[in-house]
């Protein structure tokens, strides 16, 4: 009789564990705090197609619901992927009433290009090399007396770990450069699968390149999308916002999941900061 | 109650279970050795080098922490579970086939000492068992592969996600906090299958039952229709025993899924008792 009141006893002591000990971890916005300096708000977005379609870079009928997206959250910069090429930016420029400047990087070996967009008129852009294409930075004030910020919109290969890693190596190692005297942030579409279903693709190049990449990037910047969600189709996070992982406070990390156009398979991802 | 714990760890240790399950399990890391050194092999020279270039900027990350890192956490989900499921469904139903089990009941002990007194020397085997694979995997990883600090990356195990470092002495205490864990983990099939021993009538049914419903919720955990159930498969409050291995070890959450696996097994262990108890032994 002992054994079972002993064992009675130990059955509802575990339950009782289980339901005293809360499994849940939720992880603030990092170093977020009630009031703070000026807010720069940031929405990167691939805006091209999945690769079942023909042309799965951005189509130009799609960029006035693209311009009404960014509109209406009014963002300081964006980062945009997979233009076709200057064309399409003076469209987008054009649906957006003037109110964004705007750069798209030079095509390089590919054959879609990615855009910056800022509010700032004074803001300069530089062209990013990296694994034989380019990123865009765009360098801007988000007031007179505030720091400068450097936002690059960048797209790594959506096929090959090894030329993601290449390519995030380089512009990890090109924006260091830029860390001291400035903000810098990285906007874009990395491709990164890290989120292994199988744990054995351990043995797998792509899991390991993705994994290494990732691991370069957080060794000076912060994932500042990270509690966001999935951001493309089939519940992948592959959009990304780093940012430098003092400097700034995170103070809304979001998913636009309403927004989108066409045959679009990624939302835009809005990051917002206080400088 | 001493006397019958002695009585089953000589019965325990005299069986060929127990000789081949320790033999298997190093024939494993033997597997797991060769493999390992055939990927670094393939991988390794000026290429990896190259790539290591904006990565770790440490030619250490493959050392014998890591590999007895991925050695027993690929073993751990199919491998060590039939060891256990095997001598725990046996421990009644084997009794039975042999036609001892009507012998031991008569015998002035009761029959939940009986019970509680082979679970309790399935629990030290499982320990010795756990304790012996880490050892062992410490141990060729040491001599094999060298020595170094545990790295963890985002991605690979799907442990952390974000970069993190265990320095050489942490990680070694982490593996004896998972001989610990991965034991209590697999408590919960020990007692499946101790229950499925006192249902069935043959011990190869009481094994084939248990690694058939452990496989079928391991299995449909990880497919991704059905998501949406797999908080409620035991095989999901399993994993905690792996939380020992984050850089920082999430107490709550560790100890909340430990209760989990500790309410199965003390539930289940009730119910194997009360039908024991009852149970018409013709046999």
């Amino acid at each position: 009789m002992w054994a079972k009141i002993l064992l009675t006893a130990l059955c509802l002591l575990m339950i009782w564990g289980a339901v005293r000990f809360d499994p849940s971890r939720p992880r603030s916005l990092l170093a977020s705090k009630a009031s703070d300096g000026p807010h720069l708000r940031l929405i990167t977005w691939n805006i091209g197609y999945a690769e079942l379609e023909d042309d799965s870079r951005a189509h130009t009928s799609d960029l006035h619901g693209v311009a009404e997206t960014i509109l209406s959250n009014d963002p300081d910069a964006v980062a945009l992927q997979e233009l076709t090429g200057p064309e399409q930016l003076r469209v987008l420029l054009g649906y957006l009433q003037g109110r964004y400047r705007g750069a798209v990087a030079l095509p390089g070996n590919s054959d879609r290009v990615d855009a910056v967009l800022v509010k700032d008129r004074d803001a300069r852009f530089e062209n990013l090399p990296a694994d034989g294409k380019y990123a865009i930075a765009a360098a801007f004030h988000l007031r007179p007396q505030s720091p400068a910020v450097v936002l690059v919109s960048a797209h790594a290969d959506a096929f090959s770990a090894t030329r993601r890693r290449t390519f995030t190596g380089e512009m990890i190692d090109w924006t260091r450069g830029r860390l001291r005297g400035s903000i810098v942030l990285i906007g874009g579409d990395f491709n990164f699968e890290l989120d292994a279903k199988d744990e054995s693709h351990f043995y797998t190049d792509n899991v390991k390149n993705d994994s290494e990449a990732y691991s370069y990037v957080l060794k000076y910047f912060r994932d500042l999308g990270r509690d966001a969600g999935y951001t493309a189709v089939n519940d992948r996070r592959i959009d990304y916002v780093f940012g430098p992982p003092e400097t700034v406070f995170l103070h809304r990390a979001e998913v636009l999941r309403s927004a989108g156009a066409g045959k679009m398979d990624h939302w835009p991802l809005l990051v917002e900061v206080a400088l | 109650m001493i006397a019958q714990l002695r009585l089953e760890f000589l019965k325990l240790i005299r069986s060929r279970s127990f000789l081949l399950s320790f033999i298997a399990l190093t024939a494993f890391v033997a597997l797991m050795l060769w493999g390992f050194y055939s990927y670094a092999e393939r991988k390794a020279g000026q290429e990896v080098t190259q790539q290591f270039k904006y990565t770790y900027e440490s030619k250490s990350y493959f050392n014998g922490l890591t590999f007895a890192l991925y050695s027993v956490m690929f073993s751990f989900s199919l491998l060590i579970p039939i060891f256990v499921a095997m001598t725990a469904g046996a421990q009644i139903a084997g009794e039975r086939q042999a036609g001892t089990l009507r012998m031991i009941c008569v015998r002035p002990i009761s029959r939940v000492s009986l019970l509680l007194s082979k679970f309790l020397v399935v629990a030290f085997y499982t320990y010795l068992l756990v304790a012996f694979f880490i050892g062992l995997n410490l141990l060729v990883g040491l001599c094999f592969v060298g020595w170094g600090d545990l790295q963890l990356y985002p991605g690979a195990l799907n442990l952390v996600d974000e970069p993190g470092k265990l320095l050489r002495d942490e990680a070694l205490w982490r593996f004896v906090y998972a001989s610990l864990s991965g034991t209590w983990a697999l408590l919960v099939i020990a007692a499946i299958a101790m229950l499925f021993s006192v249902l069935c009538e043959s011990p190869a049914v009481a094994t084939v039952a248990t690694l058939a419903l452990y496989l079928v919720f391991h299995i449909i955990g990880r497919v991704e229709v059905f998501e949406h159930l797999r908080p409620y498969f035991f095989t999901t409050d399993m994993d905690f025993w792996r939380d020992v291995f984050k850089p920082e070890i999430p107490w709550q959450s560790f100890q909340h899924y430990g209760s989990i696996c500790g309410a199965y097994v003390f539930g289940i262990l009730l119910v194997t008792i009360a039908i024991f108890d009852r149970k018409d032994i013709t046999s």
